[in-house]
């Protein structure tokens, strides 16, 4: 035997050469779920990026984020062809004789996506606002006064079941109790408990978990010296439950922003024709109309109409800028929870 | 002194003092959130289970009216249209082995036409039966329209007296329909049909057994098969002369054969001129077939990712990967179902024409929306779920498990393998059914992209199935929801499907706790 020879190096046996091999299949499988999702990514951002921004000052294509969806016309017109928005169109029609027999036109494909900005940024708020409270104070209450009796502890499970439950559902469940039982019909009220109610057990569940994992002695201290059970909640549970309360609204915020399902019949249109408070006879007249909504949109131009050169800048552009929203507002979200995690250590 | 203590003080509220008032504050507000997370199982209960009688009374009219009698005949019409499809197949193959030959499309029409003549005079020998069918059916039809101007008339009339307006409801002319004697007529076809199967059966046979030029076109192996199904179908044939006899319109439909029709047809079928069906299990095979796909895409990936971070990888690297992987989650759903529309859909069918996969037998795919297309970004959206509960259940084994391998001389591989996947099994397991759980109840990505054609795919076409486009429990919600009147049976139905859901969603997160709670103990 060699007395040079380490005998604690690892010997090129089999055992090792298969554990490479495994070792790298796990590295392939994790990088093509990266690729993939890349892939993704990319492409619907360089696809619709061109709908956004422009190479030229102000760099970004106003209209497509300031007009409404209209029909797109083509047409050649002295013998160039000619691709215009309805209402340019009709301008255009009034001026000159359009002969064209070739002309056609494809709904939702010209103009802005502005209405679906703002109806998104309207569900989205009015329902934050409607889960925070509730499901805020319900965490609040579970966790600091519910104590851990049977009923409490039952409610607890069934709260962390219905997060698991399918948006879909809670969109016919919506529509069932909001739209045709109390009669508000497609509206901009509707959608609002509809989403907050779909996204309440998961603010719930993420708000009394931060809550429950600030220690016990904190509140005991405060409480030895004195102070009532409010005062206590006040200055030592909230502030350092707060940083998982705002990671997981945020979350919750992604979420509401992202779905589509359970606006699909609760307070989302196709089309309309006046942005939510242009030609209100009554102030809840608001609330009672429904809104454009970006997902939605994107389900109707990515389902309705013909995939091809005239459409793309419509549906890519409208994807990309959803897409932009919602990934910011998630990255938010984590950035500002590995943040937040570090300052808060006990 | 102990006056001040007890005497009330600062802000009071309804008799309340201020943390009382606080306590009830954040109590009702508990209290509401969680009767309205109530109302939702209530309202879906309630919309749903009126299918049930909705459904019974569907059925009822089906055999009242004598539907359910003609459907016995025309099933076997159906039987003898797939019997020709045989023949149909094999002239498909002929064709193309005399294109090979380089023959004209001429020469080849008239090569086959002794096939042709065959087939045709197959086809005929059900003609009579197919006009029986059809005559009786109208008449069926007819029935059935005057019992549903009946239920709505008694519709109306409910609703006027359920408004205090009795005296309108009885004028309101509720037209007796005299179920009996209207099928007689249709009851009356039983010896015609039994004429007819006579015929029929001297015709087939006369058309397998005789020496026929077309007939012995047909290759050898396709012929004997043929054969004895046409033997078959005609034992079919006459059993139905029995199945006539018995059939009884009077039969009760039970209670809950409404259900049972919904949970175990397997047809849904809407908006129909002959009678609606509304069987769940296409749907659900849907929805379940998608869901698999997903997995196997998901599983192995997800599962592999969050081994290779928590194990294999180093710091650096996996604190890039861990929240690239997360941050998949929040790709909204129905962007990647745009992405599947405009993008994925398209390349896989591009894939499925090269030339080197040709001797894939069911390549190139006719559909670019398929079961496939929605299952692979289902199974993105699932990696996240899956990777993150995995990545915890791995990370959550104790360090000196692993120690203690080592130090027994075992490999990394065998580390991994031995001990440490098998401690974190249960939370892996729990994982992959959470991830089923949120690919079962997705909604965007299957209603664009799975094709939505309501079947049960064909699963004897082996992996062609895969490329089959599929509907969904989720998606038939979303499609066909903002089209039905409310309070209707198919609106009721689709209050079904959503309870399905329901369950089905909360089954599996009970399960999955189940397994979580159930197997920690091990590790310890």
């Amino acid at each position: 035997m060699n007395a040079s020879e380490n005998i604690f190096q690892e010997k090129s046996s089999a055992i090792f050469v298969v554990e490479k091999i495994i070792f790298w299949l796990f590295r392939i499988a994790t990088y093509i779920v990266l690729i993939f999702s890349a892939y993704i990514l990319l492409t619907i951002t360089f696809k619709g990026i061109g709908s956004v921004v422009k190479l030229s000052p102000p760099f970004i294509d106003v209209p497509f984020l300031t007009k409404s969806p209209e029909t797109l016309h083509i047409f050649q017109f002295e013998g160039k062809p000619m691709q215009l928005g309805d209402t340019e169109y009709r301008h255009f029609a009034a001026t000159h004789t359009v002969n064209d027999p070739n002309e056609s036109t494809v709904a939702h494909s010209a103009g802005g996506i502005f209405p679906c900005i703002v109806g998104t940024v309207l569900l989205v708020v009015g329902s934050m606002v409607i889960a925070l409270v509730l499901g805020v104070s319900s965490a609040i209450y579970l966790s600091e006064y519910g104590g851990s009796g049977r009923i409490v502890e039952a409610l607890r499970l069934a709260i962390l079941n219905l997060a698991g439950v399918p948006s879909i559902v809670f969109g016919l469940f919506g529509f069932a109790m909001f739209v045709i039982y109390f009669k508000w019909n497609v509206s901009l009220l509707a959608g609002w408990f509809t989403l907050a109610f779909m996204v309440m057990p998961v603010i719930i569940t993420a708000a009394e978990e931060s809550l429950r994992a600030v220690p016990q002695g904190f509140r005991e201290g405060s409480l030895a010296l004195g102070a009532t059970k409010w005062q206590t909640i006040r200055s030592n549970v909230l502030p350092y439950a707060m940083p998982g309360i705002l990671t997981s609204s945020i979350l919750g915020i992604a979420r509401v922003a992202g779905e589509t399902a359970p606006i699909m019949f609760t307070a989302a249109f196709v089309k309309t024709d006046q942005l939510p408070w242009q030609g209100l006879e009554h102030v809840q007249d608001f609330f009672f109309r429904g809104v454009m909504a970006l997902p939605y949109h994107i389900y109707v131009v990515s389902s309705k109409i013909p995939q091809n050169e005239y459409t793309e800048r419509m549906q890519y552009g409208s994807a990309f800028v959803f897409l932009l929203v919602v990934a910011s507002i998630a990255l938010t979200s984590m950035i500002l929870r590995t943040r937040l995690r570090k300052a808060y250590k006990w | 002194m102990s006056e001040a203590l007890t005497k009330p003080q600062g802000f009071r509220f309804l008799g309340l003092d201020f943390d009382a008032a606080i306590k009830y504050f954040f109590g009702g507000n508990a209290f509401v959130a969680v009767a309205v997370l109530a109302l939702i199982t209530i309202f879906l209960f309630k919309e749903g289970f009126g299918f049930i009688a909705q459904n019974r009374r569907n059925l009822q009219v089906y055999r009242q009216a004598g539907l359910e009698y003609v459907d016995i005949m025309r099933a076997r019409i159906d039987s003898h249209t797939k019997l020709g499809r045989q023949i149909n197949g094999a002239r498909l193959n002929l064709f193309k082995d005399l294109q090979k030959q380089g023959k004209s499309l001429d020469e080849i029409n008239a090569l086959l036409a002794p096939l042709d003549e065959f087939s045709g005079k197959f086809s005929d020998a059900a003609e009579g039966l197919r006009g029986l069918v059809s005559d009786y059916g109208d008449v069926a039809v007819g029935i059935k329209q005057r019992a549903s101007e009946i239920q709505d008339r008694l519709e109306e009339k409910e609703m006027l007296i359920a408004n205090g307006r009795a005296n309108d409801a009885e004028k309101v002319v509720v037209p007796l329909v005299d179920f009996p004697g209207a099928r007689k007529v249709i009851l009356d076809t039983a010896p015609q049909y039994t004429e007819l199967c006579g015929t029929m059966r001297t015709t087939l046979i006369g058309l397998i057994n005789m020496p026929n030029p077309g007939y012995e076109m047909i290759p050898l192996e396709v012929r004997s098969r043929f054969k004895s199904d046409t033997l078959a179908f005609l034992d079919y044939l006459d059993q139905g002369k029995s199945e006539l006899t018995a059939w009884n319109p009077d039969k009760p439909v039970g209670y809950f054969d409404g259900l049972v029709s919904f949970l175990t047809h397997p047809e849904w079928l809407t908006a129909s001129f002959w009678q609606d069906w509304y069987g769940v299990i296409p749907l659900f095979v849907g929805s379940l077939f998608v869901s698999v796909i997903a997995l196997l895409l998901a599983v192995p990936l997800g599962v592999s990712a969050a081994i290779y971070v928590n194990q294999i990888a180093g710091n650096r690297e996996a604190s890039y990967i861990k929240p690239a992987i997360e941050f998949i989650a929040a790709f909204p759903s129905v962007v990647l179902g745009f992405f599947g529309v405009a993008i994925l859909g398209e390349t896989i069918r591009a894939i499925s024409g090269w030339h080197c996969l040709s001797w894939i037998s069911f390549f190139p795919i006719a559909e670019r929306l398929n079961a496939t297309t929605a299952g692979i970004l289902l199974g993105l959206m699932a990696v996240p779920t899956i990777f993150s509960l995995a990545e915890d259940a791995i990370n959550n084994v104790p360090v000196h498990f692993k120690e203690a391998s080592f130090a027994l001389g075992a490999s990394k591989l065998q580390t991994l393998v031995k001990i440490i996947i098998p401690a974190a099994l249960s939370g892996i397991i729990a994982a992959v059914l959470l991830g089923f759980g949120r690919v079962i109840g997705e909604t965007m990505v299957v209603l664009l992209c799975a094709g939505n054609r309501i079947q049960i795919p064909d699963f004897t076409e082996g992996l062609g199935a895969f490329f089959q486009p599929v509907h969904t429990m989720t998606g038939i919600i979303a499609q066909e929801m903002g089209e039905v009147p409310s309070g209707s049976i198919h609106y009721r139905a689709l209050f079904m499907v959503a309870i399905l859901l329901f369950l089905l969603a909360l089954g599996i997160n009970f399960l999955a706790q189940r397994i979580v709670r159930r197997f920690k103990i091990s590790i310890g």
